[in-house]
């Protein structure tokens, strides 16, 4: 047999290779590998990786019947494992919430699982069993539509580094107490949370992206902190609360990070920033700051306009600058207060390392024109100036077009490209 | 007359396997891990008299290959899309030559490339049927036909991963009943020939009358409801023939003993639907299905399918059925597995219940 053939050219490489070989399959033809020869029976079954996705199983229109076959699945080849076991994913959306898992995470939770992603689908949030705090080797936990809830007793996940959770059933003080009970924390990702007032806690934490409704968002202790991305979404409780708050957001919020690199701002979040914000001087500046990107702004609301004019003039090193506006058509407002413009308090510095600037959902409306005029006056080395008009409006944009083309440029590479399709 | 200075660069001396000495400019070798390590913790390599020995994996015509890798890779500022484009170059080329070049690149300890290699030799297996993938690797069919159908073999002794193999080898010998012509009582030889004989002298021969009819076994059930387990492997052969003769009553029976009823409960017994059970139970290992056709395949799983449906259709019934069995041990599900097992274990399987693997040693001592 053999000597008809040549030699084999695989099975005796090493078991790194192997497994590097075996990860990069599909589980299924993984597994399969057991029938190839005498040598090949156990390879897969010493794998650290197990991942187990929509097309782990075959396709039918059952769903109950594609899960039982998946629940079959995993459970066998759980069983049938030999070794540790470092990454155990499931993103399968035809599994839903059934008793094997408790199983299985107490499995994991004997065989030194470091990364745990769970993503099930849409149906009964599944209750995370407490074996999953046994985890003492947990770097990287994911998990999506569960219910999540640690013993009081729990000291945390020592060597954990990335935490996501997604529409996770979770009380407010277990989430803030879980964050700064994992002291490795690099990166944290919270997605639809309802009404949660949060107090972020995390002294090595470098990833921060928050989607959901969220009350109040301090970041206490996060001085390492290099991307944020934040998504606010609005409701009525909210909206009052943020009428009540005497506070100033901006300071709360982006007071303690100094080596910030990237911010990224989506629907209310101008808002939620801009509260507050007269009363204080801002001394910070943002010297890594290279990228800002601001959606959804209410260029009606001159205070709106104010926090994005302090984020600029506080970072020097501004390279790339995104802003988005509301597609909010506002109701005719008498006279807009383009005194603001004149007014003394902006400062005057330059913006010495603009490059680019892309301005989106442009109604052509007066604030928005002065706060490009303001920007071309002062971007010596701007490159591009990108405009996206909201409306494909013919008189608005040709008011837009006229308006620009007056405008004063410092930097005279820059390239004004108004984009109409 | 001009002097022309000769280049002044750096270069490190390499010698494979064969003897040969290779001369290298100095950052396309120092990309590699290994030879860096070398340079640094040795000193070696700064001549042709001290040349770093590379390990036997790395033949002349390999290196060069791993070289023009190294060459592209640590010149900085290429775009994403001309990493892509070399890689993808880089690694169409025949199978034997990948795979020395992944041993070469694993023993130089260049992971990138190790990746790119791995990643190139999975796209080869993925979606290949076995024979395929042993004929492209060279790699000797040495299973036997019965290894190849039994998954695996329990390395750690565990008794519950023996049992789940004796459940798949007579799985498999059911799959192969069927696929012979059906009219055909085909002698099936036990997997555990000592134990059926072992199990056969302790009942004495009372029901020693194997072929018997199935009347006769209904009017035994009495007599047996203690020593379930010893009929459960008993009738190891008999389910695989008896099934395709006479369905009914036959499972009624089987179950019956599985659950070690009571006498009260055999009436009930009695009463079960006439369910199809199909003795391909995909409930264990349809997925390792390979060696089958996709024609059978398909129908395997339709039927699964159905025989799922029907179940479940039947939940309240059975559930009560089985919770009267429930206080007694219902683990006697033999360790030698059958007909009545596998229907055992599915039913438990299909509602949830864990008892069938919860075999204990003792089960296991009848048989080898």
């Amino acid at each position: 047999m053999v000597d008809v053939m040549g030699p084999d050219l695989i099975s005796d490489l090493p078991q790194s290779i192997i497994e590097s070989i075996l990860v990069q399959l599909p589980i299924r033809d993984a597994v399969r590998t057991s029938i190839l020869s005498s040598k090949w029976r156990y390879k897969w079954a010493l794998i650290t990786q197990l991942v187990f996705d929509d097309k782990c199983v075959p396709f039918s229109n059952d769903r109950e019947v594609v899960e039982m076959s998946v629940v079959k699945f995993i459970t066998r080849v759980l069983f049938l494992h030999q070794g540790p076991i470092h990454k155990f994913q499931i993103t399968n959306s035809k599994l839903q919430s059934c008793p094997e898992i408790d199983q299985w995470i107490l499995f994991l939770s004997r065989n030194d699982i470091k990364e745990l992603v769970m993503e099930l689908g849409e149906g009964e949030f599944f209750r995370i069993p407490s074996s999953l705090f046994n985890c003492r080797k947990l770097t990287r936990l994911e998990l999506s539509r569960c219910e999540l809830d640690p013993p009081h007793s729990f000291k945390g996940f020592v060597c954990l580094r990335s935490l996501n959770l997604h529409q996770v059933l979770i009380s407010p003080d277990a989430v803030e107490s879980l964050i700064s009970r994992c002291p490795l924390l690099e990166s944290l990702s919270l997605s639809y949370f309802d009404n949660l007032a949060l107090t972020i806690s995390a002294p090595n934490l470098k990833y921060l992206y928050l989607e959901g409704e969220f009350k109040d968002i301090c970041l206490e202790d996060t001085p390492l902190l290099v991307e944020i991305s934040i998504a606010m979404y609005m409701t009525d409780d909210i909206a009052e609360h943020f009428e009540q708050s005497s506070n100033c957001n901006f300071l709360k919020f982006l007071g303690g990070v100094p080596n910030l690199e990237k911010l990224v701002g989506l629907i209310y979040f101008t808002k939620y920033l801009s509260i507050g914000i007269d009363s204080v001087h801002l001394p910070i500046m943002y010297h890594n700051l290279e990228t800002i990107e601001l959606y959804q702004v209410n260029f009606e609301d001159t205070k709106e306009i104010f926090v994005i004019l302090r984020m600029i003039t506080s970072s020097p090193n501004l390279k790339e600058l995104q802003i988005s506006g509301s597609s909010n058509i506002p109701v005719a407002v008498d006279a807009p207060d383009l005194d603001f413009w004149e007014k003394g308090c902006l400062l005057d510095s330059a913006l010495n390392k603009l490059k680019t600037m892309k301005l989106s959902e442009m109604g052509g409306w007066p604030h928005e024109i002065e706060f490009i005029k303001y920007l071309l006056c002062r971007s010596p080395v701007l490159e591009t100036l990108s405009i996206i008009p909201c409306v494909f409006d013919m008189e608005n944009n040709l008011k837009m077009l006229i308006e620009l083309v007056k405008c004063r440029r410092a930097s005279s590479r820059a390239e004004v490209i108004f984009i109409h399709e | 007359m001009a002097v022309v200075k000769p280049e002044m660069k750096s270069y490190i001396w390499l010698q494979t396997v064969d003897g040969s000495i290779h001369q290298v400019e100095e950052e396309v070798a120092m990309f590699c891990p290994m030879i860096c390590q070398e340079v640094l913790q040795t000193g070696m390599g700064s001549s042709k008299t001290c040349a770093i020995s590379l390990p036997h994996h790395v033949n002349p015509a390999i290196l060069d290959m791993i070289l023009d890798y190294c060459r592209f890779h640590q010149v900085p500022g290429h775009s994403n899309k001309e990493l892509k484009l070399f890689n993808e170059k880089f690694v169409r080329i025949d199978t034997k030559k990948l795979c020395e070049l992944t041993s070469a690149a694993d023993s130089l300890q260049l992971k990138p490339l190790v990746d790119l290699t791995s990643r190139a030799l999975a796209r080869i297996i993925e979606g290949k049927t076995p024979e395929e993938i042993r004929e492209t690797f060279h790699l000797p069919d040495d299973l036997t036909e019965e290894e190849k159908l039994e998954p695996l073999r329990n390395i750690t002794d565990d008794p519950r991963i023996r049992l789940l193999n004796r459940l798949y080898a007579r799985k498999r010998k059911e799959l192969q009943e069927r696929k012979k012509p059906k009219d055909v009582a085909v002698e099936e030889e036990p997997k555990d020939e000592r134990s059926v004989e072992d199990l056969l002298s302790f009942i004495n021969g009372a029901d020693g009358e194997i072929k018997g009819t199935r009347a006769n076994k209904n009017k035994k059930k009495n007599r047996r409801k203690d020593q379930t387990k010893d009929l459960s492997s008993k009738n190891a052969n008999e389910n695989n023939k008896g099934l395709n003769l006479l369905p009914s009553a036959y499972h009624n029976v089987n179950f019956d003993k599985a659950l070690e009823a009571s006498s009260s409960k055999h009436s009930r017994m009695q009463t079960l639907p006439d369910v199809n059970f199909s003795p391909k139970f995909e409930f264990i290992d349809g997925d390792v299905d390979d060696d089958l056709d996709p024609a059978v395949k398909e129908e395997l799983d339709r039927e699964v399918e159905d025989f799922a449906r029907r179940l479940n259709s039947d939940w309240p019934e059975r559930m009560q059925i089985l919770s009267l069995g429930q206080g007694r041990r219902l683990v006697p599900i033999s360790v030698n597995g059958n007909g009545s097992t596998h229907l055992y274990t599915s039913l438990c399987y299909f509602l949830g219940l864990d008892h069938y693997v919860c075999v204990e040693g003792e089960e296991l001592q009848l048989s080898s």
